[in-house]
């Protein structure tokens, strides 16, 4: 597991710096991804000014919403890129050469890229917990396990989505459009989903165990609320694992995506 | 080597029939596409269903001392996404084509590269536009809203292509900035949050107080979304002649800023070369 882990950081430590080379482009897609993301904030701003209120969730409710969502994103991003375009890469059949190096195969595709934009979210998301999120320092470990199971849970999805390229040759923008629908589901307060959107909000896009369980669990904490939290996020690496590795078999077998 | 010249000129007859076989060509290869449509079809109805959610809460709960809503806010935004998506990712294909060193061979053509690729793009957004059209009717029927009158369906055509143009236009300028910038992203975001500012894409301009509604009103922003998704609300000819002429105002104002940047983009790259 330790060696694990130090191939990772190594694999990913190349990549940032790769990311951080081309310093103009990566000052410029930082500071876009703050500004777009403090527009949202003064959007939101504007709204509860406006509204006070909408199913009991007020303008604080909201800064944690997104201070959590913009760094969850944020850290999948910068920090385990490749799972933006794993889709692609399956179906380009570039799994074939890392096949032939040792093991740890997620690990390295998720370390392939660093998203720049990425540490412009991760940067606005802290800036937003900290001055709007109305938070205490008696918060902040619970919020260290509620991003950690958020993150967890947002990349494990992504990649489950990812996998079906082992199966259908289009599954490239339709993996990519899941993971935009489970981030648009994430970014709108969790009080206006009810009924079967709610069941999808839960399920097959967990944008619930992405921010909304784990906001609970800041708000209040408690065992139970960290057992629903840290089950949901084992849960969904379970599966990302299990239907990536059955995909493998298929791959490895020969199948191309949509033969039999 | 050197560039056919975007403006009408003498050949501008011939350039007709070649922006329409471009307009058909990407009207074509929508169409094609039809499971990309698909897609960006639902990606429509679940937008539709989390923002309908949204103002519907705020609507029921009428908190003391908050902004009356004054009609369905689910069917302004209804029309407002359908202009949004059925843009086409313009800036994109000119960072790609800009940044990508395929721009050169496209100057060595008899036509103009700018009128080609936009001719292009439109035809595939106008089907977009119908698709994202037909999925929007049929949510609005499924969902049992109180319809907006007739008339304001027809005001809404006209101005949702107008519109589409204007978007266009401007997701355009952020893509030519590709002569100067590696990645147009910052750019394209910036524009983008500013439909949500300015252009009322999540909710109308009238909303808000009237200084910063007066300048959203005349911002290129709204021409692309707020007066066409206006239209639902409160439709009226008198609004419908106010949007045609800002419309009109903008295509015209945001048409020369292409031809300026691109004629100082293109000097830079036969300058400098394109990397």
């Amino acid at each position: 597991m330790t060696r694990f882990a130090r191939l990772y950081l190594a694999q990913i430590g190349a990549a940032i710096r790769c990311a951080f080379a081309d310093r103009a482009n990566f000052t410029l897609q930082v500071g876009g991804m703050l500004l777009n993301d403090l527009f949202f904030l003064t959007l939101w701003w504007m709204f509860f000014a406006g509204f006070h209120s909408v199913g009991g969730w007020e303008r604080r409710d909201m800064a944690l919403l997104m201070g959590m969502t913009t760094i969850i994103v944020g850290v999948c991003g910068g920090l385990f890129g490749g799972y933006r375009d794993l889709a692609a890469t399956i179906l380009k059949g570039e799994l074939d050469a890392l096949l032939t190096q040792p093991k740890g195969l997620i690990g390295r595709l998720l370390a392939r890229e660093s998203i720049a934009s990425a540490w412009g979210d991760m940067g606005a998301g802290v800036v937003v917990l900290a001055g709007f999120a109305e938070l205490s320092w008696v918060d902040l470990p619970w919020l260290l396990v509620a991003l950690a199971a958020g993150s967890t849970v947002f990349l494990t999805a992504s990649i489950s989505f990812a996998t079906l390229a082992f199966w259908a040759s289009g599954a490239r923008s339709f993996a990519r459009e899941l993971t935009d629908f489970m981030l648009l589901f994430s970014s709108y307060p969790g009080s206006i989903y009810r009924g079967a959107v709610k069941a999808i909000a839960f399920t097959v896009l967990p944008a619930g165990f992405v921010v909304m369980l784990p906001m609970q669990l800041i708000r209040e904490p408690g065992w139970a609320a960290l057992g629903v939290v840290m089950l949901g996020a084992i849960a969904h690496a379970a599966l990302a694992v299990a239907l990536f590795h059955l995909g493998l078999a298929r791959y490895r077998r020969g199948a191309t995506p949509g033969s039999a | 080597m050197t560039s056919t010249p975007l403006t009408a000129d003498a050949r501008a007859p011939s350039l007709l029939p070649a922006a329409w076989a471009a307009f058909r060509i990407g009207a074509g290869q929508t169409a094609a596409g039809w499971t990309v449509l698909a897609g960006r079809c639902l990606f429509y109805t679940l937008i539709m269903v989390v923002i309908s959610a949204l103002w519907d809460k705020v609507a029921a709960e009428q908190v003391a001392g908050a902004i009356r809503l004054s009609g369905d806010l689910a069917i302004y935004v209804g029309a407002t996404e359908w202009i949004t998506l059925s843009l086409p990712a313009l800036h994109i294909k000119f960072e790609d084509e800009i940044r990508g060193g395929q721009l050169e061979p496209h100057l060595l053509r008899p036509k103009p590269y700018l009128l080609m690729t936009f001719a292009q793009s439109l035809g595939g957004a106008l089907v977009r536009m119908a698709a994202l059209g037909a999925t929007g009717m049929t949510l609005l029927l499924l969902s049992g809203r109180a319809r907006p009158p007739m008339e304001a369906f027809g005001y809404l055509a006209v101005l949702g292509v107008l519109a589409l143009i204007v978007g266009m236009l401007l997701y355009g300028l952020a893509g030519l900035g590709a002569f100067w910038a590696r990645r147009v992203l910052p750019f394209q975001l910036v524009i983008q949050k500013l439909m949500f500012l300015l252009g009322g894409l999540f909710a109308p301009i009238s909303l808000y107080p009237g200084w910063l509604r007066q300048v959203g009103e005349a911002s290129p922003f709204a021409a692309h979304l707020y007066w066409a998704g206006a239209q639902v609300m409160a439709p009226s000819f008198g609004m419908f002649a106010t949007a045609l002429a800002w419309q009109g105002f903008w295509i015209v104002v945001l048409t020369g800023g292409w031809v300026i940047l691109w004629r100082a983009g293109l000097a830079k790259v036969l300058r400098e070369g394109g990397a």
